[in-house]
């Protein structure tokens, strides 16, 4: 049995890592062959971001050799898939390789377009890429005073990312003893301040507390970079001293050219996470079309359960559980608290207030998500 | 009841309780304001490090097997012992002049029986050694 | 030609329902016709405001059976 991994992000790894473990006797055996093959050599841990944004990490902590994550029993390349082969079982590399396949998971991720709003990629700071975020570090720390605008492209991964900005923000100013010098103006697509209600009805008496700004119903449309003004969908228009976006995201290239999904989002099952029409075909992580939060969290849990349905598929011939939509996220809300959001298909997010202690949890986890993509978590 | 005072056990008992639970509230206030993110960061990088190190010696059967070796008395003596005797022999080194070479040193060495000892013991080991490894070839080492 | 696109937002809660809808009018053409399916109590206001407020049509919104059923065109 020939089980290819084709990405190594979050759920990428943590699936051939699970698989390498649960079928360590049969890969020993000659039974199972297990392979990855991933577009770069090193794993970026992409929630630092944030942090790398407000000068709490630097861009070195963000990535570990992806060699130095996966059990020495996966056969690992760094030679990304050009072409899917889906009829033939088989998927054709950059190096001109040929890879066949009896199982494959797809794992490519997602990656942001911000050329798709005119002017947004000239005019706004973001904090979803390694020189963007050094550079909205700098941007921050040389503004003395003025107006701040943050928007928000649909859809983007990390739909949590928008409201830590803000927290984040406002306490570094505060801590920069300028924050009566900034405006900051949130903007938001929908009719709340953000799409998961109990987080709207939370921070909205927070923002007010804290003295933010919100526009709500604010679908950017286009930024005119020239006289720093960002416009709506609905024909409003704020005009701003810094903007910060969070661009909205496509499916990675290959996954659009190969025509496995429009946008680049593959038909998935929500319970099975089979592509639609494969079922030796499973997809994790941000490149599902599911309706479900494009995080590292919901890809971990969906990892579980691919690896565990794939390893008894090879032990007693069916699969064994359905993924129930469980995603478990953490909210920091400024410099020293956080809360999280915890939620699957049949119960909504219970907020809990935001603590200290489970600030340093998130903490710890920035630390520990090496070792739980290794499988031990 | 206390028949001293006439005030019941539970309630003293109950003071002294509040008694040390505040002071056990104001540690836990302590321990929490002497936290910070640095410290709690060192601390679940070293645990996350250390689970990671802890399951590859674990998985590793190499190790596992010389980790039982090494519980046996002899080979732990014959460890002890190799330790001691170069560390003894460092020692004499540092007091022995250096060797000049040439035939006349060599038979001059010889007529030390603590050389041929030394000799002898290098060719026993030496002999097993060669035995061992050829035995390792035959089967494909 | 316009097409006629489903969209099973059906029991989720992040992004949710109205988000699925923006991402799929993003990638459907001026004249497509999405229906969204929801569970989501608000989406029986949520939606339409949203629709109305950014310039597409509502062509119809029920709920049958405690889900809601959205028709929306994109007008532009």
């Amino acid at each position: 049995m020939r089980i290819l991994v084709v990405g190594g992000g979050t759920g990428g790894t943590i699936v051939a890592n699970n698989l390498a473990r649960r079928l360590s006797g049969e890969i020993r055996a000659g039974k199972v062959k297990l392979t990855m093959l991933s577009a770069s050599d090193k794993h970026m841990y992409q929630p630092g971001l944030l942090y790398v944004a407000f000068g709490q990490m630097m861009p070195d902590e963000l990535y570990r050799d992806q060699a130095s994550l996966l059990e020495s029993s996966i056969d690992f390349h760094v030679d990304p898939v050009e072409q899917f082969e889906l009829d033939k079982n088989q998927v054709k590399t950059k190096s001109g390789k040929v890879y066949m396949y009896d199982v494959m998971v797809i794992a490519t991720g997602s990656r942001i377009v911000p050329e798709q709003i005119p002017g947004l990629a000239e005019g706004a700071e973001t904090f979803y890429s390694e020189a963007g975020a050094v550079k909205m570090f700098k941007r921050l720390r040389e503004f003395q005073g003025g107006k701040i605008a943050v928007v928000v492209g649909v859809p983007h991964k990390c739909p949590i990312a928008p409201v830590e900005v803000i927290f984040s923000m406002h306490d570094y100013f505060k801590a920069r003893g300028i924050r009566d010098k900034v405006t900051i103006k949130y903007h938001y697509p929908i009719g709340r301040i953000h799409t998961i209600k109990e987080v709207a009805t939370w921070a909205k008496p927070e923002f007010d507390r804290m003295g933010i700004e919100y526009e709500t119903l604010f679908n950017v449309k286009e930024v005119d970079v020239k006289n720093k003004v960002v416009k709506s969908e609905e024909d409003t228009e704020y005009a701003y001293d810094l903007l910060i976006a969070i661009p909205p995201h496509r499916g990675m290239e290959v996954i659009e050219k190969n025509g496995l999904g429009e946008g680049g989002w593959i038909p998935t099952d929500r319970h099975k996470l089979t592509m639609n029409g494969h079922d030796n075909v499973y997809v994790v992580g941000d490149t599902t079309n599911l309706p479900v939060s494009k995080t590292g969290s919901a890809a971990h849990f969906e990892a579980e359960v691919i690896s565990e349905n794939i390893s008894s598929i090879v032990k007693i011939g069916t699969p064994v559980r359905d993924y129930d939509g469980k995603v478990y996220c953490f909210i920091e809300t400024g410099h020293d608290s956080a809360t999280y959001a915890m939620f699957n298909y049949q119960n909504p997010p219970d907020l809990k207030p935001p603590s200290k202690p489970m600030h340093w949890f998130k903490m710890s986890y920035n630390k520990m998500y090496w070792t739980s993509v290794r499988g031990l978590l | 009841m206390n028949t001293e005072t006439g005030t019941p056990v539970a309630a003293t008992a109950t003071a002294e309780d509040l008694h040390q639970l505040a002071e056990l509230a104001n540690l836990v206030t302590a321990a929490r304001d002497a936290m910070s993110d640095d410290i709690v960061t060192r601390l679940a990088g070293a645990m996350s490090e250390g689970i990671t190190l802890l399951d590859r010696l674990t998985r590793n059967e190499g190790l596992i097997y010389l980790l039982q070796e090494l519980d046996r008395p002899e080979n732990q003596h014959f460890l002890v012992s190799l330790a001691n005797a170069f560390t003894e022999a460092s020692k004499e080194l540092a007091t022995t002049p250096q060797a000049k070479g040439g035939l006349v040193c060599a038979l001059r060495l010889v007529q030390d029986p603590g050389v041929l000892e030394g000799l002898r013991l290098v060719s026993l080991v030496g002999s097993r050694l060669s035995k061992s490894m050829r035995e390792m070839h035959r089967h494909g080492g | 030609m316009s097409e006629n696109k489903l969209v099973d937002a059906r029991d989720t809660f992040c992004p949710g329902p109205l988000m699925e809808l923006i991402t799929h009018m993003k990638q459907a053409s001026v004249g497509d016709t999405l229906e969204l399916l929801s569970t989501d109590e608000g989406s029986g206001a949520d939606v339409p405001e949203w629709v109305n407020k950014v310039g597409h049509e509502i062509l119809s919104n029920e709920k049958i059976e405690g889900v809601w059923h959205i028709k929306v065109r994109k007008a532009k």
